[in-house]
C-alpha cells in the first residue's frame, strides 16, 4: 500500500506530465496551478496509469431495444408496498347489466340479419330495428377496444378523447342511418342492390 | 501506515487554495443531500427498470385457434363497424362536399366497375362478416356455459373458419 503512495511523493517537481494533466482536467475548476506541489501529490504516477488497462467498451444491456413490442411501463409503486390493491366500486350498471345487455343485443342481431335476406322482402320497421341494434353493437364493440388498449393510468387524455370521439361518432351514425332510412331505401335494400349491381 | 498517508494527503488537499471550488469528475455527479437521497434513488431505479430487457411474449406465443380466432373476431368487427361508421359520416357530409352517396348513384357507380374489383370488394366484406357472425355464435354458446372443453373450443373454432370460407365464397361468387 505504501509503495503506491511513495513514488508520487518522491517524484521531483516538474512541468505537468500528460498523466497529471489528464487527472487535473476532471476538476471543473481551473484555479489549481498545474505545477503546484500539492497537485503532484494528488495525481497518479505515469507508470501506474499506463499499467491500468483502458476500460473495455460496455456492451449495451440488450441488443433488441428497437424491436420491442409493448415496451415496459414506468415501474413505480403507487403508495407503499403494504397498501392493499384498490378494489373498484361495484356497479351492476357497468358490470353485470352491461354484460347481459351486450349479449342480448348480439343475440337479437342474428334473426334481424338473417330474416330480410332469407325472406327477400323488405320491412322498414325490421330494417330500423336492425340499424338501431347495429349502432349499439358497434358502439359497445369499439368501447371494448378503447377500454382494452387505452388504460386511464397510462394515457388518461387519449382515453377520454377517444371515448368522447366514439360517442360523437355513434350519434352521428345514428342520425345518418335515420336519414338513410327515411330519405333513401334503407341498408338491407341498399346492400341487396349493391351486391347484385 | 497507508491510512496515515491518506489522512495527511487529505489535510494537504484541504490546504490548497480553491479546494472548495473543485468538484470531482464534473459531468456525472449529482448533488446528494440527506433530504432527497431516497427520492433520487427511486428515480434512478425507475429509469433502470425501463431499460431492463423484456422477455418476448406475443412474438413467441404458439399460434392457436383460440387466440387467433379471438383476435380475428375483434379485427373483423372493427373492419365492419368502421366501414359502417365511415359510410354514415360520409353520407351526412356528402351534400357539403359535393359527393353523391344515394343508393341510385352508388349502384350506378358499382355497376360500372370491372368484375375483379366487384369480386374483390364483395370478398373484402363477406369474409369478415361471416367470420364475425359464426364466431359470435361461438361466443354466445360460451356465454351459456356451453363448449368450454379445449377440444370443443378447437373444433368449434375450425368449424367457424370452414363455414366462413364456404359462405363467403358462395356469396362472393354467386
Amino acid at each position: 500500500m505504501a509503495s503506491l503512495l511513495r513514488p508520487s511523493i518522491l517524484r521531483p517537481a516538474c512541468p505537468s506530465s500528460a498523466a497529471s494533466q489528464r487527472m487535473l482536467s476532471t476538476f471543473t475548476s481551473s484555479s489549481v496551478k498545474r505545477t503546484s506541489p500539492f497537485a503532484q501529490q494528488l495525481v497518479r504516477p505515469a507508470f501506474e496509469r499506463s499499467t491500468i488497462p483502458q476500460p473495455t467498451r460496455i456492451a449495451a444491456f440488450h441488443a433488441t431495444q428497437k424491436m420491442q413490442i409493448l415496451p415496459p411501463l414506468p415501474q413505480t409503486i403507487q403508495g407503499t408496498l403494504n397498501d392493499p390493491v384498490p378494489v373498484p366500486e361495484p356497479s351492476p350498471t357497468h358490470g353485470s347489466y352491461h354484460w347481459s345487455f351486450e349479449r342480448v343485443i348480439s343475440a337479437g342481431l342474428i334473426p334481424l340479419t338473417v330474416a330480410p335476406f332469407a325472406a327477400g322482402s323488405l320491412n322498414p320497421v325490421m330494417d330500423s330495428a336492425l340499424c338501431a341494434l347495429l349502432v349499439i353493437h358497434s358502439h359497445i364493440g369499439f368501447e371494448a377496444c378503447i377500454v382494452d388498449y387505452f388504460p386511464t393510468k397510462r394515457v388518461p387524455l387519449v382515453r377520454k378523447g377517444c371515448t368522447w370521439l366514439l360517442r360523437i361518432a355513434t350519434v352521428t351514425l345514428g342520425v345518418a342511418l335515420y336519414s338513410f332510412e327515411t330519405n333513401d331505401v334503407g341498408i338491407t335494400e341498399a346492400i341487396t342492390k349493391l351486391w347484385k349491381a | 501506515m497507508a491510512s496515515q498517508r491518506i489522512f495527511q494527503l487529505g489535510l494537504r488537499r484541504m490546504a490548497t487554495p480553491g479546494f472548495s471550488k473543485m468538484q470531482p469528475a464534473g459531468r456525472m455527479v449529482q448533488r446528494r443531500l440527506a433530504g432527497n437521497m431516497a427520492a433520487q434513488e427511486k428515480e434512478i431505479l425507475v429509469k433502470q427498470r425501463l431499460h431492463r430487457p423484456v422477455s418476448p411474449h406475443i412474438s413467441i406465443y404458439r399460434p392457436q385457434i383460440t387466440w387467433y380466432a379471438s383476435g380475428l373476431n375483434r379485427v373483423t368487427g372493427v373492419i365492419l363497424s368502421g366501414s359502417l361508421y365511415l359510410f354514415g359520416i360520409a353520407y351526412l357530409a356528402a351534400p357539403a362536399l359535393g359527393w353523391h352517396l344515394e343508393t341510385q348513384s352508388m349502384v350506378a357507380a358499382v355497376a360500372a366497375w370491372p368484375a375483379f374489383v366487384k369480386v374483390g370488394l364483395k370478398a373484402f366484406f363477406a369474409f369478415p362478416f361471416f367470420f364475425h357472425s359464426f364466431n359470435g355464435l361461438r361466443h354466445l354458446a360460451w356465454d351459456f356455459g356451453v363448449g368450454f372443453a379445449n377440444k370443443t373450443v378447437i373444433r368449434s373454432g375450425w368449424t367457424a373458419v370452414g363455414l366462413t370460407v364456404a359462405s363467403a365464397l358462395y356469396y362472393t361468387l354467386f
